[in-house]
């Protein structure tokens, strides 16, 4: 009996030790927990071209610029750049002061494992290296044909060994803190290339000494480092705060009413303000959120499963108010589409078969079904917060009318539907997209157009756009960065597939007036003329547009300052946690 | 022929099984779905990088050197970089299989060794209520979707009773340990249904032959008969379930390391598949043949141990 009563006893004790084995909150210092939905591939900058990584490679790399973390519309402002650039009358040359005494972090590739000084050179290299085919960054595009003498560099080492010794007219370090670019013709959006992960500072010691492991061993002046110093594809990253981190303080200035909220409380500190970061890697949802809940992860975008159990007509639940959850409201910078193939006889001159299909879209009920109403109805392809986007206005073929589709039919020669041929429609194969794609088919029903639904793996979809292998397709655009051109070039003429104009849409006023924008700097008049191209554009019906996305974003009550960046490159360095309000909620 | 000689003859017969499977998984990716070429590269992929990378990555080369590649790799088990991520696959393997066995092989040897205890137990009862409720139960549990496990477990034992970690994973012992249990309770309670169902079927057959009728006339307790001679006889069919089940552990668990975060292989191949990374689904599916090929010889092997009547030939 004895016998029985011990090993009983010592069942319980595993069973206990077992239960009560979660990890216990650690409030001793700041750290700021964020969740990668995607695996993050790698640590090298020229890599950087999904979200996730990119994300991440930021903490550790930085580059000339950065977006003001508080300030909307977007703002540039210097980062490891000493100030702002002096850019020539002409707008071809950018002369940019390198900070001095920035360090690279402590690593074997240096002598003695010390850091080295940051020198303007460091960018020559980074940017070179971006431009090398052996690398075959997939950012070259940000670059391609705007930097005088680098595409004749790339093409002059295509598929050998660059040298990277070799001069290249348009981009120079002047001395050891200068650097001047060259452009082939103006730019004025070269400066946001500058503020992307792709042309951050690398160490050519750390390429040089890691070869192709580079991308585990990165080599940085950004703001953490890697507690373990190497990188291995995990589930979780941890960084810490960097002890060398060169004099870099928190905004004084924001929004107006910024200081009212609270976001201005931190000014003038030195950043980072967090001790460190840990990335989870959480692909599902249910975990996101449950994680969430339990205060494991300090910010989530509500699953679509658990949107009612977090948001009800707008607003947080009580349990997550309770819980003293905040919501942040948040400007998707994309659109939606639905692309005509304009090189195919049937949709090629045709605008007003092209209007009636968009007539016929209740984007309004495609926003409830779809999307929660986290969306609104894009009016034209420039999305809300960037100039170019006209508030308030009303696309004239974008508002639900059958009637006039209808009519709009008949002009295009196809009463009532008859004589058209089945429309086959690309999508992706998806549950929602074939969702979207479904309904669709039965709002174009309604006019008498028939749509055949095309179910594709994305690979399968990248490559009929590419050869112009399809009738129409759906797709979303997200912003590479806050300009109007990066919306409006996906229908430059010029730029048909295999470039980014998948509907290969040409039109000689779209054009001329696209030309003339794009190499304007940003002033009143550019404002007006990009807010022409997009009314021309969307009243062209080159597409059906779709929505420009919104999130909402749950923080958990002790982030302090949180602004969603929808260009999130090296913006947790700003982010400040109250460990009091932390521990107090958390014991709630 | 001794056991040596068919050992050697079956090894053999493994090089035309691989160069079959590197035909089909060459087929698919390289003649079926196409160039990989604009995923890889992203939005904004234009033609001449297109061509670059189709270079870099051997695509145009002819089809017959670029099959012979695929055999050079699952010969030399060199298998290269992944597309996707630029990663060296055998470091990629290195990473993900510690954290996939450590919940693949405690959920196994679990679920094992506790549905043959159970399997004995209902099959000397057969027709009695304890046996009609087991087999109900197997039934309802292989029901049930895995996903409906791990949901529920997750919400409820992780999150509502807080009693395990709701996801993660950390390296090293013993500090993964609270991050595996509730994914290896989860491994078992979708594992037991079937395999309860199939050891009980094995362990029937046997108990109704003439050696058990003699033993019981003999006086011999049901304990010693169960497990001294029912079990003993019906390890051939047991051993070939089981072996057969050994090289797919070593690839964990699709779904379970997804939901609990665990960075293991099951999760390495939900992410080459999502990237369409051939060189890393190429590597998947030739160590996965190479693995059966193996254990399929295993097998062979232990049938001797097990019955001295099975002559390897």
């Amino acid at each position: 009996m004895k016998k029985e009563k011990s090993l009983i006893a010592i069942l319980l004790l595993v069973l206990l030790t077992l239960f009560s084995c979660t990890k216990k909150q650690d409030f001793s210092e700041k750290v700021l927990h964020r969740y990668s939905k995607g695996e993050i591939k790698g640590m090298d900058p020229v890599r950087a071209d999904d979200l996730y990584s990119g994300r991440e490679i930021a903490r550790l790399y930085e580059g000339l610029f950065e977006f003001h973390y508080l300030k909307r519309p977007y703002q540039i402002v210097p980062n490891l750049a000493a100030g702002e650039p002096e850019v020539s009358e002409d707008g071809l040359t950018y002369k940019i002061k390198v900070k001095k005494g920035v360090m690279f972090h402590d690593n074997a590739c240096f002598p003695g494992g010390k850091g080295r000084e940051l020198v303007a050179e460091d960018f020559v290299y980074a940017i070179k290296r971006m431009a090398d085919t052996k690398v075959n960054s997939p950012g070259w595009w940000l670059l391609d044909g705007k930097i005088q003498g680098l595409n004749e560099w790339r093409d002059k080492y295509k598929g050998k060994k660059a040298d990277y010794s070799e001069k290249v007219s348009g981009l120079m370090a002047l001395d050891s803190h200068t650097i001047q670019f060259k452009l082939v013709k103006p730019f004025p959006q070269f400066l946001y290339s500058l503020a992307m992960p792709f042309t951050y500072a690398v160490a050519k010691e750390a390429v040089e000494k890691y070869g192709q492991e580079f991308l585990n061993n990165p080599v940085g002046t950004g703001p953490f480092l890697l507690e373990k110093g190497k990188f291995t594809q995990s589930n979780k990253i941890v960084y810490l705060k960097n002890p060398n981190y060169h004099e870099r303080y928190y905004p004084s200035e924001g929004n107006p009413g910024d200081k009212e909220k609270g976001f201005l409380k931190p000014a003038g500190k030195r950043i980072p303000l967090m001790d460190k970061i840990v990335t989870h890697v959480i692909v599902e949802a249910q975990p996101r959120w449950l994680n969430f809940v339990k205060g494991k992860i300090d910010f989530l975008v509500p699953p679509k499963d658990n949107f009612d159990q977090a948001i009800i007509a707008g607003e947080l639940t009580p349990d997550l108010k309770k819980k003293g959850i905040m919501l942040s409201n948040k400007d998707q910078l994309d659109v939606t589409f639905r692309a005509f193939n304009h090189e195919h006889p049937l949709f090629k001159g045709n605008a007003d078969l092209r209007r009636a299909m968009s007539l016929a879209m209740d984007q309004e009920k495609q926003i409830k079904l779809f999307y929660n109403n986290q969306a609104v109805p894009a009016q034209g392809a420039v999305p809300p917060g960037i100039a170019g986007n006209i508030e308030g206005y009303k696309n004239p073929y974008l508002q639900y009318d059958i009637e006039k589709a209808k009519k709009l039919l008949a002009k295009a020669g196809y009463p009532g539907g008859k004589g058209l041929p089945t429309i086959v429609h690309e999508t992706i194969s998806s549950t929602v997209n074939r969702q979207l794609g479904e309904f669709f088919q039965k709002s174009m029903k309604e006019i008498g157009v028939n749509i055949k639904l095309s179910l594709n793996t994305w690979p399968e979809l990248q490559k009929k756009v590419k050869t112009k292998n399809h009738m129409m397709y759906a797709m979303a655009w997200s912003a590479d960065y806050p300009d109007a051109e990066n919306f409006l070039q996906l229908l430059y003429g010029p730029n048909a597939a295999p470039g980014a104009n998948g509907s290969n849409f040409n039109h000689p006023e779209v054009n001329k007036l696209y030309e003339k924008v794009s190499i304007m700097q940003d002033s009143p008049e550019r404002t007006q003329l990009y807010e022409k191209l997009n009314k021309m554009i969307a009243e062209l019906c080159p597409w059906i547009f779709g929505v420009h996305r919104q999130e909402k974003v749950l923080v958990n009550g002790w982030i302090t300052n949180y602004r969603y960046p929808e260009m999130p490159h090296g913006m947790d360095k700003y982010i400040d946690i109250d460990l009091k309000k932390k521990k107090e909620l958390l014991s709630k | 022929m001794n056991s040596f000689q068919y050992i050697l003859r079956r090894t053999l017969y493994a090089i035309p099984v691989l160069l079959g499977v590197c035909l089909i998984i060459f087929l698919i990716f390289n003649v079926f779905f196409g160039d990989p070429t604009a995923l890889l590269l992203g939005k904004h992929a234009n033609a001449e990088q297109m061509a670059d990378l189709r270079e870099q990555l051997g695509l145009n080369k002819p089809l017959y050197a670029q099959y012979f590649d695929v055999v050079k790799s699952a010969f030399t088990f060199d298998f290269g970089r992944s597309w996707a991520t630029k990663q060296q696959i055998s470091q990629m393997f290195a990473q993900g299989v510690g954290p996939s066995l450590s919940v693949s092989v405690p959920g196994f040897f679990i679920s094992t060794i506790l549905s043959i205890l159970i399997s004995l137990f209902v099959s000397h009862f057969r027709g009695k209520s304890i046996d009609t409720v087991t087999r109900v139960t197997c039934i309802a549990m292989m029901s049930l979707s895995s996903l409906v496990y791990i949901l529920f477990c997750q919400w409820f034992f992780a999150f509502e009773m807080g009693w395990f970690e709701i996801s993660g994973y950390e390296e090293g012992f013993p500090d993964f340990i609270p991050y595996v249990l509730l994914p290896v309770i989860i491994w078992v309670a979708i594992s037991i249904g079937p395999d309860v169902r199939f050891f009980r079927t094995v362990i029937l057959d046997e108990i109704y032959q003439d050696y058990v009728r003699t033993a019981k006339a003999k006086g011999v307790s049901n304990i010693v008969i169960l497990l001294k001679h029912v079990l003993k006889n019906t390890m051939v069919p047991i051993i070939t379930y089981v072996v057969i089940q050994l090289p797919f552990l070593i690839l964990g668990a699709l779904l379970i390391e997804t939901f609990f975060s665990i960075p293991g292989l099951g999760t390495m191949i939900i992410n080459a598949l999502n990237n369409y990374d051939f060189p890393v689904i190429k590597a998947i599916a030739v160590v996965t043949s190479v693995g059966i090929i193996f254990f399929q010889l295993l097998t062979d092997v232990l049938y001797t141990v097990f019955d001295p009547r099975v002559k390897l030939q």
